[in-house]
Parts: C-alpha cells; structure tokens; sequence
C-alpha cells in the first residue's frame, strides 16, 4: 500500500469517505487543542527534571506510612487475598480493589500538604 | 503484497506496488502537493521541535490562570497517589507470590503471650521495676548484707582485687612509710611531689588535715630541733594563720600537697623564715594563709609569687635561692633580724599582706618598688620576663597550677638545716 493510501482514513463514524486533511493542518490543529495537554506535558518535564517529582514522591510515601495509611491497605489487602485464594491473586486483581481504596483512605492533612508543595513548584516554574 | 515482476505492465489502471523505498529524492508520484509530502526523519523532528518551542511561549501566558493551575495541581496528586498505590500492590503481589505476605502474623495464643501489660508497678513487659534496689545480699567475704546495686564494689574494695583497692592501699602504705621516717631525704619527696600529683591526692592531703594532732609531741620535737626561735608577732588581723610544724611538713609523705601542709610563717623566727625560704617554696595560700612546703620548683606557684614571699619576709634583698651566685645565707645577722622582726610585726593593713589578692594599691606598689627593681636584676635564671605586681599579688595568694620550668635545684646541703 501506497503512502498516499495510508492517509486515507475514516474520519466519521459513518464511514463516509472523508478526504484526509493536509498533514499540516492536522497537526496545528492537534497541537492546539493539546495546549493544555502540552502545558501539562511542559511542567511534568520540569518536574522530573528538577527532581521534584521524586522528591514529592519520597515524601508522599513517608507520609503514608506515618499515617498509618499502608497498615490499613495491608489488612484490606490481606482480605481481598484470602477472598481470593492465595494461589489466584493477580495484579490486576489487586490493582482493581485496592487503588481506589487507597485513594480514599490518603487523610487530609498529606492531601493538603501535597497540593501545597505542587502549588509552589508550579508558582516558581510557571513562567518558563 | 506479492512482489510481482518488474516486467509486468499496469497498464490497466492497475496499481502497483512499490519496489523501491521512497526517500526525499525519490518522492513517489502519487502525493506531489508541497505540503502533504512525506518528510524525512530528521525533518519532521526538526518542525516538531520548531513548534514546540512556539507552544512553550503561548504557554507560558496562559498557564497563568489559576483554575487550571489548580487543575494541573490536583491531577500531578492524583498521579503521584495512583503510583504509590501502584508500588503498594506490587509489593504486596511479590510478597503473595514469593510466599512470606503472611509471614509476620502469628497465632492468637502466642498474640496473648506478648501483650501490652498495663498495670501499676509493671513495665510494659509486666516486669517490676526496680526489682534489684530492694534485694541484698551477703558478701561471703565479710558476711555483711549489701545492697545488690553497692555489692560490686563492696566486694572490690572488700576482697582488694580491681584497679581501685590496690591503687589505696598502695598510697596507704607509701603514706604510712612517710609518716615513719623522719630523716627522709627532702629532695625525694620532692621528687616524688612533683610526679605523682594528682587531683585525687590533693583531695587525699585534704582529707588528712585532721589527722594531724597541732599538740602531738612530734612537732614539739620538731620546734625544738630547730634553734627554738619562735616569734609570736602581733601582726595583722588580716593574717590568720595555725601553727604547724615545718619539720613535719617536710617529712610528709608525698600525696598531700599544699593546704594541709603549709607553714604559718607568723611564727617562724627570721632564721627560721629563712632557712625555710632556701629550701622550700614558700608561697602563701589564700585558701589556709600558710606557706607552701613543697619544693622549690613546686609547680603549683611561679617563680614571682616565690620572688614576692622572700621579698615581702626578707626585704628588699631577698634572694631567691635558686640563683645560686648570690646565696647569702651564712651573712644574715641579728641586727638584721631585728628589723626584720619589726618587719613582721609591722602592720601591714596597706601593703603587705598577701590575702589581699588582687589588691592593687598604689602603696603597695612603692612598698615593694625596691624590692622589684633589685630582684628584677638577678632574672638570669628566669624564664618568664614580665613581672606585674598586681599580678604577683594576686597570684601569691591564689593556688594557680603554674607550671614554669623548673629552675637548677638547689644543693642538697641546704635542706639538713631543716631536718
């Protein structure tokens, strides 16, 4: 198959032939409606670069087992597995059960103290 | 595809499939519009970038607005929740797999074994506290009952084994041999003053201060050894001082040092001052008012502060008797005794007295002007150069641990005198 053909697509859930748009366009066009997604993409550059990603993440998980929040997830975990038999347990399984449990068990204060650290990195490294 | 031959015609209409691999020279004909062409790696990369960096700057203007920095906040939280939960359940699925997940429980009756004790008197382990204060026991040496924390060292000094018990006794016995001899050489007490003083031993001298009897016949003997010259000198209330015998003092065993073994010079004839000053060094105490008895190099004083005692007993001529060029021992005379007595009884609320450390007045100054200016002359053997009275007043009366180096010693012949 030819380049040219493999730029055909089908744009519209109809299936109607719709003739491709120039590559160009396309991709102003897509680079425009990602500026958020771009912007976000910027600042995560920035905060793996700088290191602050790790060092949040450092913190997070000290955080958490200060708070007591791993021991919880441990026991709910220790159900789910003896639920599911010892043998049987997968990741996806766990994974399934137990993150938005963890989610909702994170307490306030790390919440907030987290937001709070994010806010400064982003009020310093707003203006790239 | 099937590769067809290169020979066979499409003609028809029919397409064919490529052969060759397109490339930036070789642009197929089918997309020829200048901007659909298909670019090469390097340059899409290249316009990639280019508008990246155009995206970076309108971003900068819009990424002002809070909400979405809000928003941005809330989902980089979200993110770093999700990869801790993330991490939590590999964790745990390693931990299943690899079998030691439920490795820390334990069975509810060893659970109940290790509980938390909380009552009163109990630690946490429900063990007593201060079990071992209220116990004693017997000492199978001396059969007494001793309290289990003193036991140990009870039976160290009890049974005389360990560094501490012999380390007494040995200074017990060296003492009790100093205390038997009475000729004993002066110059090795000295010596072995100046070798083994320590902090505990000078606690030790002053623990023995109350051994000492001030009517035991032995001073009496002493008293009557030397030419029985004693002068009772009216002097100074500032002058406080206890009699004790020289010739004891310089007998005494060689751990006890200064303030229990000191000389009050109140009552001390001329000669006697004298003689004492030749062999001894002399310094006053703050502390006792007596004279110190250790050697002439006794490393508690300086050598000012024994320049300032014989300057202060003998006048303006004194002599250390270290600098042996001018001993002048055998020139003292009566005449000069009595101005040397009326010296001692002289009222010396002004200048002389040597309790007033730190005095520092002006009468002082001139009362012991001479007496500087002559003995600064016979510094030859000096080691220190500067020679302050205040401070020599202040340091006469304090027991500063000076340390100069010790100047020649005296000769050996000087110190039969006081024996």
């Amino acid at each position: 198959m030819g380049r040219a053909e493999g730029n055909r697509k089908v744009n519209g859930t109809e299936g109607e032939r719709v003739p491709p748009l120039p590559t160009c366009v396309k991709f102003q066009l897509v680079s425009k409606m990602n500026k958020d997604a771009q912007m976000r993409a910027a600042i995560n550059q920035k905060l793996i670069e700088t290191g602050e990603r790790e060092r949040l993440k450092e913190l997070l998980r000290a955080k958490l087992i200060e708070c007591g929040w791993k021991d919880q997830l441990k026991a709910h975990c220790k159900e789910v597995i003896k639920e599911k038999g010892l043998e049987h347990v997968t990741v996806d399984d766990l994974v399934a059960e137990i993150t938005p449990k963890g989610r909702a068990l994170v307490p306030d204060s790390v919440k907030k103290e987290l937001l709070q650290r994010i806010r400064t990195f982003l009020a310093q490294h707003a203006s790239l | 595809m099937p590769p067809l031959s290169s020979g066979q015609q499409g003609g028809e209409g029919r397409w064919q499939p490529l052969e060759v691999p397109w490339t930036h020279t070789n642009i197929p004909p089918q997309c020829v519009q200048p901007c659909c062409r298909p670019l090469c790696y390097e340059q899409s990369e290249h316009r990639l970038h280019k508008s990246s960096q155009m995206k970076m700057e309108e971003m900068s203007l819009s990424g002002l607005d809070n909400s979405k920095l809000e928003a941005i906040a809330q989902e980089i939280y979200a993110d770093l929740v999700e990869d801790s939960c993330l991490g939590f359940c590999f964790e745990v699925h390693r931990a299943v797999k690899c079998g030691y997940f439920f490795l820390d429980d334990t069975d509810p009756e060893s659970m109940k074994d290790f509980e938390i004790v909380d009552q009163p008197g109990l630690d946490i382990f429900g063990q007593v506290f201060n079990q071992w204060k209220s116990k004693e026991c017997v000492c199978p040496n001396c059969s007494r009952s001793i309290a289990a924390s003193r036991f140990a060292p009870h039976l160290e000094k009890c049974l005389g084994m360990g560094r501490n018990s012999s380390r007494i006794a040995n200074r017990r016995i060296a003492n009790s041999n100093n205390m038997n001899k009475s000729e004993s050489d002066q110059e090795d007490n000295d010596d072995i003053n100046d070798n083994d003083w320590s902090y505990g031993s000078e606690k030790k001298a002053k623990k023995r201060k109350s051994d000492k009897n001030p009517n035991s016949p032995r001073r009496s003997k002493s008293l009557k050894h030397k030419n029985g010259f004693s002068v009772c000198t009216s002097a100074s209330n500032t002058l406080p001082l206890l009699f004790s015998s020289s010739g004891e003092l310089s007998n005494s065993d060689p751990f006890k040092y200064n303030n229990s073994t000191g000389i009050s010079y109140e009552t001390l004839g001329p000669e006697e001052l004298r003689s004492l000053l030749t062999t001894q060094c002399g310094v006053i105490s703050e502390h006792t008012k007596k004279m110190c008895t250790r050697s002439l190099r006794c490393p508690q004083h300086t050598d000012e502060q024994r320049r300032t005692v014989r300057i202060y007993f003998l006048g303006s001529s004194a002599v250390l008797p270290e600098v042996e060029s001018s001993l002048d021992n055998d020139s003292f005379d009566m005449t000069d005794s009595q101005a040397l007595i009326s010296r001692l009884q002289w009222d010396g609320s002004s200048d002389l007295s040597p309790s007033d450390s730190g005095s520092s007045k002006t009468s002082e100054n001139q009362g012991w002007g001479l007496g500087t200016n002559s003995s600064e002359s016979r510094k030859t053997k000096k080691k220190k150069s500067h020679l302050s009275l205040v401070g020599t007043a202040s340091g006469l009366g304090s027991n500063k641990k000076k340390k100069p180096k010790p100047p020649a010693p005296p000769t050996p012949s000087i110190y039969d005198d006081i024996n």
